[in-house]
């Protein structure tokens, strides 16, 4: 489903000096799969799942998904995929907080020209889903780390994703709520849904199809 | 206001009240008021804005039981007013003394006489509303500077200080990561700036009009009228006419909007990891 060539991404920091985030990274995520990074921080696992989730463009490097060399695609055609194909759950939430908890999980519809009520409707299914059914209108400064994390997650499957990416999404949350997020990721997996975690948390590797352990910017 | 006038010319109504009449190139007496406005004493010396070769010494103060000859007035002799003004020899004005309800009478003489001259007859109270038509636009014209100043100074201080950027380009961000394009991005920001620019820009006049009516001008008058202090002794006159109110209004909605627009814009083009940081 996804797979990279040499894949490299470098910044120029302040000191005008190169840092490579990762370099030469080639890897192969099947579809209906259970793909883990693991590795120390600074090892780049963020950087690749940003530019795996399209949300990064890498410096050198090919990414092919579905077949398809998404390196060279244009802006437009990037959103496209990621409200298509993609979801994303971020390790600190980043939810909007002028928005109600409904809205935050509906955001990513109203592009797609879905009406107010439609849209409260499919976020209602989902937050009920998370056991947030009664929390619809609360403000994300409302909710707790654990019930942030799983506003995140249904924001990030309200466009049936085939994909979902999940960068460190146990770290800021209790051990309980930890497990219920694994629970919920196998059965998005269950359901047919390719999943990619970057994580430090070793319970994920016990459920995961491929661990990749990534060190320096690259996999071992 | 300054007046011309041979010494010998000078209306009975007019007395001096210390020092002496102008008698020699370059002295001048001032009106009671002015004098006091300025603190001046027997002797100072000053020369006028855009015409510093000629220095003026005050030899004495006067006072008048006329109005039209106000206490707010300098007097000098008819040859230096010509040569501060460039109008060397030429009369301007000819103030006539009439008995009380014959205007109209020495009016209809004037005009048989200079029936082919060019020239201008006024009445005191046509004076006197020329005054105030001054003094009126003076006050337009603070107004308008004020107004503009104001209504632009307030958002683009919030423009150039990136009010409220760093959370609307991590909204931002969010936006493009959860699946929306560029132009989506900027459809929704600019109703959404369009709004706030409306409203700030109406917020900027009420407040420009609040500080002037309300609070006369406090702190700021002094940097619009000369010779005003911080704290205003007197009621500040201002009219705040619909046309320049428009106008500010325009300018500063303006201004908040193309400044919001295109940190929007830029923000909306990196790609959503630097927007989201």
């Amino acid at each position: 489903m996804i797979r990279t060539e040499n894949l490299c991404k470098s910044y120029h920091c302040h000191t005008r000096h190169e840092v490579c985030a990762i370099q030469d990274v080639s890897l192969h995520i099947s579809k209906n799969s259970f793909v883990v990074l693991h590795g120390p921080s600074g090892s780049g696992k963020t950087t690749l799942l940003n530019i795996l989730g399209t949300l990064d463009r890498p410096t050198n490097g090919k990414i092919f998904m579905s077949g398809e060399d998404i390196t060279s695609f244009s802006d437009i055609s990037l959103s496209r995929l990621r409200r298509e194909k993609i979801g994303f759950i971020f390790q600190d939430f980043h939810l909007i907080p002028r928005l109600a908890t409904w809205e935050n999980v509906s955001y990513p519809l109203i592009p797609l020209g879905i009406g107010q009520k439609e849209r409260l409707e499919k976020s209602k299914v989902l937050l009920e889903k998370m056991e947030l059914g009664d929390r619809l209108d609360h403000s994300p400064e409302e909710l707790s780390g654990g019930q942030q994390q799983r506003v995140a997650i249904a924001r990030a499957l309200i466009n049936n994703p085939k994909i979902i990416i999940a960068d460190e999404p146990t770290s800021n949350i209790d051990d309980e709520t930890s497990e219920r997020v694994l629970e919920l990721l196998k059965e998005l997996k269950s359901s047919g849904t390719t999943i990619l975690v970057a994580t430090h948390d070793a319970h994920f590797e016990k459920i995961a199809d491929v661990v990749y352990k990534m060190k320096n910017g690259r996999i071992e | 206001m300054i007046v011309g006038v041979n010494k010998e010319d000078i209306p009975e109504s007019i007395s001096c009240i210390s020092g002496r009449m102008f008698g020699n190139p370059n002295e001048v007496v001032v009106g009671h008021e002015l004098a006091g406005h300025f603190h001046l004493r027997t002797g100072d010396q000053f020369s006028m804005r855009g015409q510093q070769r000629k220095t003026f010494t005050v030899v004495g103060f006067f006072s008048s039981d006329a109005s039209i000859w106000g206490s707010s007035m300098i007097l000098m002799s008819f040859k230096d007013a010509g040569e501060l003004f460039g109008k060397q020899g030429v009369a301007t004005d000819i103030q006539i003394h009439t008995l009380p309800g014959h205007n109209s009478e020495i009016a209809t003489d004037l005009y048989d006489i200079f029936q082919n001259e060019p020239y201008r007859l006024q009445d005191k109270h046509m004076v006197e509303l020329y005054f105030k038509k001054g003094f009126m636009l003076k006050e337009g014209i603070f107004s308008a500077l004020y107004l503009v100043a104001l209504s632009l100074g307030v958002p683009a201080i919030l423009v150039a200080s990136g009010f409220g950027l760093s959370e609307r380009k991590k909204e931002i961000g969010i936006m493009k990561a959860t699946g929306w394009n560029t132009l989506e991005v900027l459809e929704v920001i600019s109703f959404e700036q369009l709004l706030i620019s409306l409203l700030g820009a109406t917020i900027s006049i009420l407040l420009s009009i609040l500080w002037v009516k309300g609070f006369n001008g406090v702190f700021i008058a002094q940097f619009f009228v000369a010779e005003i202090t911080m704290l205003p002794k007197f009621t500040l006159p201002a009219r705040f006419l619909p046309l320049p109110c428009m106008l500010s209004f325009f300018f500063a909605f303006i201004l908040t909007m193309v400044g919001s627009i295109y940190s929007s814009w830029r923000a909306s083009t990196e790609s959503p990891v630097v927007s989201m940081k």
